[in-house]
This record gives structure tokens, C-alpha cells and sequence, in this order.
């Protein structure tokens, strides 16, 4: 089975690396026209989590990573082939980052032009013989119906369709020039032919896919029934392709035209576009190759027009072009703004009778999927009772009721309550999950881990109480232990112990607390019985939704305290001369 | 992404180190040796120095400068002189490297000099793979490694040493050239850099603004003139697409009527767009010819964006669209690629207005429609 049989049956799944977005959307603007699935799966650089791309007139977020090891395994279990569009400094080191990385990988292609021969001539000795790699300076891989890895073929929708890339074909386009194999596809589809598959093979000394590998792919596959090429003066690569014909490894119709006699009109010989271009033996030039060519029997005409007359002589299969419509997708408006549906309708109670309470219809909201386990549904009950309020002692309340008797509104007066919430006052709750994840993610030992914060000066977010401590503990943290019972495992649970018995040893009001252990219960209970993977908590984690367990029920709290306020009015408030401590007050200066 | 050729200068600085006693000298004002007798020649990467008269052995320190000065009214501005060695001439080795698919390909053969490729019976070829370097007979272990080294560190393409002169295990090298790779200039910590590249020297004033425009940008901007007085003038994106365009007007017995070759690709801005095309009309205008053709042509681009590189060539053309109208000269385009039907349309509508017509065609005709057009209409 060739790579070709392998993309034609669904291995298609392609990793970006860099950023191209030209590119990236025309592959799937590709895939659209050809009723396909999205080809690219993620895109491997930026510091954003998703990139916004059309998908017919409609919009799909694909995911972005820093890098290949942070695609969960989820992901790249579809991925089979690298398009690497990053320059030529860095394609080199991410290239083997990606097959290291994606052993059973397919292949790829790489886009820039100017990666030293030196790290291409590495790449084909660890990759080159396992591997279909295009490139360096290749525009890419296309099989007409089923991927486009790259520019090939062009990158706006007109194009798409003039060369009716949908339709899958019969005839083999190949060349190491990137703008001469669209000129080929489209010399071949105004030939009334359809494309079988066309690889640019990059015009650079030491192609990775050497010429040899293209004819030697063409030779095997089904679909191809004959070769359209494209070569240069310089460089000996028509003599492989004359070696294979005279081996009878390449036996299908091949049509070349050989570029560069031009040169004969110079006096020296002149460094064009492509670097082996330059013509240093006699055997290098356009004239020799062609000769050579004919030789061996195959169609390689004097000028590109009578090229192109014999490639309408080759024999092809009947056409049923694959309709594609491009209208509907011209005047696309892109959307500045994703969202997804937070709750449905018709899931609203009175509706379906649904019996969900609302913390667990708020915590299905934030997940973006249905709460399944009541061990969770119960976990966030309580977490959620807990946190209704503290007392009026604690900062964000004693903000919002000093806000209130300022003769403030509501919405003013939560805020002010809201936004006291921080590191030190509810905040840490978030904080401490990333704490608990990087522990368990990294296998870490409680000891080490503790050393290194302390190592960094930091204090560790979920540890510590300022009332609490061992012979005293907080009643709450002791009242949400018990789910811990049950379930199965609960390693976040056991590491901030374990953490809480380091730290203890040192000082007894270190102890885990209430931001600590509903952290570190909340990701065990996730894990266990939502089923969310480790990546999944991370991104959670990142986006600060383990804070919302304080802030949610908190809210309650600061509004209670701000009706009472209201209730009660008391006029303004203000501290007490003898509880102000004031430095500098001019009767204490001294000889001034 | 190509081969460049560097000084023989800096080429033996870094294979040698601080043991090179070579000085290279241009205008004059290096400091010269006072005592010692040398070989003094040009460095400016020039096949058969020897036989074109541009290499002087044995040289009294106090002549250096005076043997340089007839190379320098010949327009030669890069000198170096090296302490001579005096030798048999049956010591004189041949030994190059070239990095081939497979690794590096060492030539080497026993009897060197200026002659050697009358003799290629002579030269014994080895395949080595530089992790694992074997040994080549006649050349010391250690230098052959040293010399694999400093030629995967720095990035050569090509080297080639001739003479080669072999004692024991002192090693001298007489003559050396080096093709590095231009890629590899971001990798080498600065050991090569742009100021130890030989460059062709320009030798029109439209060949010596474009390279200097070439400098300032990332785009590829390259211009050859061919005959002053050609009737063909391009304005070619690059690429394979190029070399079948001016290919047709070769193939057509025009080869000697193209003014010029070249490429504006990789990407030109719309202003680096208009600065290199008014140079091509600059030649366009400059030319003596009866008839003239400007064919701005090209393939069918993969990602170019057809409307904003045409939009550069437009503001060029309006410059001397007066000029260009006086002298009958007419403008023919084929070209293919993104926003292609925007970019059609408007320069179509500029070429019409201007009066500058000659034909124009997208990507649905063949790539020479436009070549073959304008070599029509400047045919007598």
C-alpha cells in the first residue's frame, strides 16, 4: 500500500508548524469542496490556544500548542503527516522534533527555502528512506480529492476550483519548481485530464524525496497511468529518472519539458531562481538533459507549446468531476468573537422535567458538558454551601458593606466584594489545582516540591490558615475530606496531603487548606468521574475555572451582607481616629 | 539555499587559525610586510588565476604593493599575500571535498597543480561519511579530520586545495577555494559573514542598483543585462516559469534580442515591486532598438498575490508612461495566481488608459501566450 493508497483511505491528519494562514485555509477550504473532514488537526506555534479558520461559510476553531509534546495524545493519534512552514533556521530542529515525536508519521513537507544542505542531507539519512518528505522549498503534496499539504495548487478559492482539485485523476504531476507544478496541474486539467497526485519536490541541491522516490511512488500507484515532469538545467536528476526507465522501474507515459536552453544565450552562465541551477558541466545543461530523455523514449519536446500538445495526447480515464461550488463561500465575514452554546434551552427545567439542581446545571455550564456522577453533583453541592459566606470579617465582605454604606448600588457594591478576591483572599483556589497538577503530572515528591517553592520564596497556594492549624482544624476542609472516600484513587488528594506532612513537620499552622483541598478534589473527582483527561484539567487550570468554585457561591454571600447593609442603614462609614495608626503626623516631628 | 564562493583569505583562516600568516590587502592601506619574499595574488574567487596572469610568485616584500597595481586598473580590488614556500613541483597534491547526497566526496591524487583536469586518470575518489571519517593515503589522518571538521562547521559546500604540499606530517596549503552554503550564514557565529563573500561584480549600473536593492529586502530581486540594445525586455516572477519563458524566445532565434533576465519573487512589496521594475524601464527606454516589448509573465503563482505586486509595476509605469508611449513600446502579460482576476482587470485598465497595450492573458492560456505575442510584434 503506497502513502497514496494510505492519505485516499483517511490518513489525513496533517500538524501545521508556523504560520502560514493563506495556506492553512486553503487546505481546508480544499477539504470542504472535496465533502472531506478538516485535514489540519492542530497548528504547533503563537501563544494562542485556537486559531479561527472558515470551514465552508461556516467558522471552526483549530487548536494551537507551543509545542509537539503539549498535543494530547488524543490528538495525535490523527495526525499523519508535518507541513513545516517554518523558516529555515528552525525547520531543521522541528522537523525531528515532529518524527521523533510521530514515529508512524506518513510523511511531510517543508516550505522554507533557504534550510542549509547540510541539515537536509541529516534529514534523508534519519528520515529519508521511511519517509515521504517534500523539500526543502517545496510547495507540497496533492491528491486530488483527498489532501492538499501545502500551497499546491494555489491558495484561493478560485484556483481550488479551476483546477478541479476535488477530482481525483489519472495523470502524475512532478517538478522540483513549486510554480511549475501549478502550472503543470493546470496545464494538465486544460488538457481535459484530472490530476492523480502532484508533489513538488523543492528546487534545492539534496532534496529530501529525491526524484527517484516521486517516479518510484508514481510506478506504484493504481490511479497513475502516466507522468507529466517539469525540470532545470543543473543538477543530474533526469539521469535517476533515465536510470529508472532503463531498469524498467518506471514504465508509465512520461512527458517532460526541460527548462534552462536559454542558457546557451549567455555569455557566463547566470545563477537562476533554483540553487542547482548552476550549470557546471556540459552533461548539467537543459540541451544534454533532453537529449538524454529522448533517448530513453520519453516525450520531451523542444518548446513548452509542443509540450503541452503532448500531453493532451495522453490516454486518460472518463471524467466525473466532483461539483464545487465556491460562490456561497465567497464574501465569507469572519466573526471577531467564539462562543458555544452555554446551556440549552431545551434542557430548562419545567421542559423535560430535568431534576438537575442548579450548581450542577452552573457546573455543567462551565464544563461545557453534562454533569454524570453524583459524587461530583454532591461535591459541588457542598463546596458551594461551604462557600457561601465566612463571616463579616473577611475582606471582600467588609469591601462590599463599606461600599454599601457609601450609598452604592448593588452591582457597584458586589463588584467592589468581587474585587478584593485574590492571592491572598479566595484566589488561591486556582493557584493551588496548578500546584496539585504539576506535582502528580511531573511524579513529583512531596519533599522536593516543597523545597523548590520554598527554594523560589513563595508560599504554597492551598497550604496555610491564619486561624486553623494541626490540633485545630478547619472545620470545612475536614467536612470535604470525606469525599476522597469515594473514589477509586485520588492522587491530587494524596500529593497535597503528603505536601501538608512536609509542611506541618516545619510549622503547624501550615496545614491544607479549604482553597487546598476542594483544588485538589475538584481534579480527582474531574478526573475520576467525568472522565477528563490530564491536558483537559491543564487548559482548565489555565483558564481560572477552578476560582469560579469561590466567586460563584461567594456572590450569594457579598449579596446577603449588602441587603443587610440596605436593611439596616447605618450611613457612612469610617474607621475609627484610635484604629488608624497615622505615620508622619506633624505634631510628632521632631526639630523641624 | 545556494553556493557562494568566499575569499581564499578567510577560507584559510579558517582551516588554519592563527598559523595562517597570509595578508589580505585591498586598498592599500594594510600594513605590508618589510622583509620576506611571497606569493601575492588576487582573492576574488577567479577560475585559473595562474594562467590569466592574476598570481605572482616570489615577490620581495618591498614589491607587494607595486605587483597589485596593474590588477587594480583592471577593476580587481581584493589582494592576498602569503609567505612563499619553495617546493618541487612533485610535491604538489590535489585535494578537494564536495558535499554530495551521501555524504562528502573527497577527490585526491598524488601529482596536483594547474593541470590537474587534464588528468582525471590521476585522481582517486573516496565516499566519506564525516561522523566516521576513513583515511585517504597520502594525506595525514589528523589534518584530513581536522579539515571534515572545519568543513561541517562552517557550513562549506566545496573545497578545493591545489597545490597541496605534504611533509611528513606539516601540511601546506598553497592554493584554496570555498563554496560555503548561503544558508548556513545564520549558524556559523559569525566565522564567514557577508563581508568574506566573492561576489560577481556587477557590471551595469542597473545590475549595481539592483543589487543594492537586493540588500534591503528579504524578496528575491535579480537582474542580468544581456544586450543593451535588446527588444525583449522581461519582468519575470521567478522560478521554473521564468526559465520556459525565456526559453520560447530563445527557442524563437530571439536569444540575442533579450535585454534582460531576471526575478522579482519571494514576496516584493508593492515599493520594492515599483523600484525594480523602474529599472527594467529604465533599460526598456535606454535601448537603441526599433521595436520594443515590455512581457511582464510568469506561471501560475502558489501564493503571490497577483493585485498588490501588480499594483508596484503599475506606479513604475506611470512614471514613464509618456516616455514609454513615445517610443511605441507595448506591454504583454500572462500571469496566473491569487486575487489573478483583480489584478488582471486593473492592469488592464492602466495599460488601456495608458496606451501601453499590447496583450494581456491569465492563467487560461499557456505560459508563453505573452512571449510569443510580443516577439510578434518587435519581429521586423
Amino acid at each position: 500500500m503506497t502513502i497514496l493508497d494510505h492519505i485516499r483511505s483517511g490518513k489525513r491528519g496533517v500538524l501545521v508548524m508556523g504560520s502560514h494562514t493563506a495556506i492553512v485555509q486553503s487546505m481546508l477550504d480544499f477539504d470542504f469542496l472535496s465533502s472531506k473532514t478538516p485535514s489540519v488537526i492542530a497548528l504547533v506555534g503563537g501563544n494562542r490556544k485556537a486559531q479561527k479558520y472558515f470551514w465552508g461559510t461556516g467558522e471552526i476553531l483549530i487548536p494551537c500548542y507551543k509545542s509537539i509534546n503539549a498535543i494530547p495524545v488524543s490528538l495525535k493519534k490523527e495526525i499523519f503527516w508535518m507541513l513545516n512552514l517554518q523558516s529555515g533556521r528552525r525547520a531543521f530542529e522541528s522537523s525531528i522534533a515532529f518524527f521523533e515525536s510521530f514515529p508512524d508519521a506518513l510523511g511531510g513537507s517543508i516550505f522554507a527555502e533557504n534550510v542549509p544542505e547540510r541539515h537536509a542531507i541529516e534529514l534523508i539519512q534519519r528520515f529519508g528512506s521511511r519517509k515521504f518528505i517534500a523539500g526543502p522549498a517545496s510547495v507540497g503534496l496533492l491528491v486530488p480529492g483527498s489532501l492538499k499539504l501545502g500551497a499546491i495548487g494555489g491558495v484561493d478559492l478560485f484556483q481550488v476550483k479551476a483546477a478541479s482539485l476535488a477530482t481525483p485523476g489519472s495523470v502524475a504531476v512532478g517538478s522540483t519548481s513549486g510554480g511549475m507544478t501549478n502550472e503543470l496541474i493546470r496545464a494538465v486539467v486544460a488538457a481535459g485530464k484530472r490530476v492523480s497526485f502532484a508533489a513538488a519536490v523543492g528546487g534545492d541541491r539534496f532534496p529530501i524525496a529525491s526524484l527517484t522516490e516521486l517516479f518510484t511512488l508514481a510506478e506504484a500507484d493504481a490511479a497513475t497511468k502516466a507522468f507529466v515532469y517539469f525540470g532545470e538545467l543543473g543538477g543530474a536528476d533526469e539521469y535517476e529518472i533515465i536510470e529508472l526507465i532503463k531498469a524498467e522501474k518506471f514504465t508509465k507515459p512520461l512527458v517532460a519539458y526541460i527548462g534552462g536552453v536559454i542558457d546557451e544565450a549567455f555569455d557566463e552562465h547566470v545563477q537562476f531562481g533554483h540553487a542547482k541551477a548552476l550549470v557546471r558541466q556540459e552533461d548539467e545543461s537543459a540541451r544534454a538533459k533532453r537529449v538524454a530523455l529522448r533517448a530513453a523514449g520519453v516525450a520531451a519536446p523542444e518548446t513548452f507549446p509542443e509540450f503541452l500538445e503532448a500531453l493532451k495526447k495522453l490516454s486518460h480515464e472518463a471524467i466525473n468531476d466532483t461539483v464545487m461550488d465556491i460562490k456561497p463561500l465567497m464574501n465569507r465575514q469572519k466573526s471577531i468573537l467564539s462562543t458555544r452554546e452555554i446551556t440549552n434551552v431545551e434542557d430548562m427545567p419545567g421542559k423535560k422535567g430535568s431534576a438537575d439542581s442548579f450548581v450542577t446545571v452552573a457546573l455543567g455550564a462551565l464544563l461545557g458538558r453534562k454533569i454524570q456522577s453524583p459524587v461530583t453533583k454532591e461535591l459541588a453541592e457542598e463546596i458551594f454551601t461551604l462557600l457561601i459566606d465566612h463571616g463579616g470579617h473577611v475582606s471582600g465582605a467588609v469591601n462590599t458593606m463599606i461600599t454599601a454604606r457609601a450609598g452604592k448600588d448593588l452591582v457597584s457594591s458586589l463588584a467592589s466584594g468581587l474585587l478584593t478576591i485574590g492571592p491572598r483572599f479566595g484566589g488561591a483556589v486556582n493557584a493551588a489545582a496548578l500546584a496539585w497538577l504539576s506535582g502528580v503530572t511531573d511524579k513529583k515528591d512531596a519533599s522536593a516540591f516543597v523545597a523548590e517553592w520554598n527554594k523560589a520564596g513563595e508560599p504554597i497556594p492551598g497550604i496555610g490558615h491564619k486561624k486553623y492549624r494541626v490540633g485545630l482544624p478547619d472545620p470545612r476542609v475536614a467536612s470535604l475530606a470525606k469525599f476522597a472516600k469515594r473514589m477509586k484513587k485520588h492522587p491530587h488528594y494524596d500529593f497535597a496531603r503528603a505536601v501538608e506532612a512536609v509542611t506541618t513537620g516545619k510549622n503547624g499552622s501550615l496545614i491544607l487548606n479549604i482553597d487546598g483541598v476542594l483544588a485538589a478534589l475538584l481534579l480527582d473527582t474531574l478526573a475520576e468521574c467525568e472522565g477528563l483527561k490530564e491536558a483537559e484539567l491543564k487548559e482548565l487550570a489555565d483558564a481560572e475555572f477552578f476560582n469560579a468554585f469561590f466567586v460563584i457561591p461567594r456572590t450569594v454571600g457579598f449579596i446577603a451582607h449588602f441587603i443587610e447593609q440596605k436593611k439596616n442603614d447605618e450611613g457612612l462609614f469610617r474607621l475609627p481616629d484610635e484604629l488608624l495608626f497615622v505615620r508622619g503626623k506633624p505634631s510628632s516631628k521632631k526639630g523641624a | 539555499m545556494s553556493r557562494i564562493k568566499i575569499t581564499e583569505y578567510r577560507a584559510k583562516k579558517l582551516i588554519l587559525g592563527d598559523a595562517y600568516q597570509g595578508i589580505s590587502f585591498t586598498e592599500g592601506k594594510t600594513a605590508l610586510p618589510k622583509t620576506g619574499r611571497f606569493v601575492v595574488k588576487v582573492d576574488q574567487g577567479i577560475k585559473k588565476r595562474f594562467k590569466q596572469g592574476l598570481v605572482v610568485l616570489d615577490v620581495p616584500a618591498k614589491d607587494i604593493a607595486t605587483v597589485a597595481v596593474p590588477w587594480k586598473k583592471a577593476g580587481f580590488t581584493g589582494f592576498i599575500a602569503e609567505p612563499m614556500l619553495p617546493h618541487e613541483a612533485a610535491e604538489e597534491q590535489y585535494l578537494s571535498l564536495e558535499r554530495v547526497r551521501s555524504g562528502i566526496r573527497v577527490l585526491h591524487a598524488r601529482e596536483g597543480g594547474v593541470d590537474i583536469e587534464a588528468h582525471p586518470e590521476k585522481v582517486k575518489s573516496y565516499l566519506i561519511d564525516p561522523a566516521r571519517p576513513q583515511d585517504v593515503p597520502g594525506i595525514p589522518a589528523d589534518f584530513l579530520r581536522h579539515l571534515l571538521d572545519v568543513f561541517e562547521k562552517n557550513f562549506f559546500a566545496f573545497l578545493e586545495i591545489n597545490p597541496l604540499v605534504v611533509r611528513g606530517n606539516e601540511v601546506h596549503l598553497l592554493d584554496a577555494a570555498a563554496l560555503v552554503d548561503s544558508a548556513g550564514a545564520f549558524f556559523v557565529n559569525g566565522a564567514w559573514s557577508e563581508e568574506d563573500v566573492v561576489t560577481t561584480q556587477a557590471k551595469h549600473p542597473v545590475e549595481k542598483r539592483v543589487a543594492a536593492l537586493q540588500k534591503t529586502t528579504p524578496a528575491s530581486l535579480k537582474i542580468t543585462v544581456m544586450n543593451p540594445n535588446g527588444s525583449l525586455f522581461f519582468l519575470l516572477s521567478g522560478g521554473g516559469g521564468s526559465i520556459v519563458i525565456a526559453d520560447e524566445a530563445a527557442l524563437k532565434g530571439m536569444g540575442k534580442d533579450i535585454g534582460n533576465y531576471g526575478e522579482y519573487s519571494g514576496g516584493p512589496t508593492r515599493e520594492e515591486t515599483h523600484l525594480y521594475t523602474r529599472e527594467v524601464l529604465s533599460l526598456v527606454l535606454a535601448s537603441k532598438a526599433q521595436r520594443k516589448a515590455l512581457i511582464i509573465a510568469g506561471g501560475v503563482a502558489n501564493f503571490t498575490d497577483i493585485k498588490a505586486t501588480f499594483a508596484g509595476i503599475i506606479d513604475a509605469l506611470t512614471e514613464s508612461a509618456e516616455k514609454l508611449r513615445t517610443a511605441g513600446v507595448k506591454v504583454f502579460v500572462r500571469r496566473g495566481g491569487p486575487n489573478e482576476a483583480a489584478g488582471l482587470a486593473h492592469m488592464r485598465e492602466y495599460l488601456e488608459g495608458a496606451r501601453l497595450l499590447g496583450s494581456i492573458h491569465g492563467s487560461d492560456v499557456p505560459l508563453t501566450m505573452a512571449v510569443d505575442e510580443a516577439i510578434n510584434f518587435v519581429r521586423p
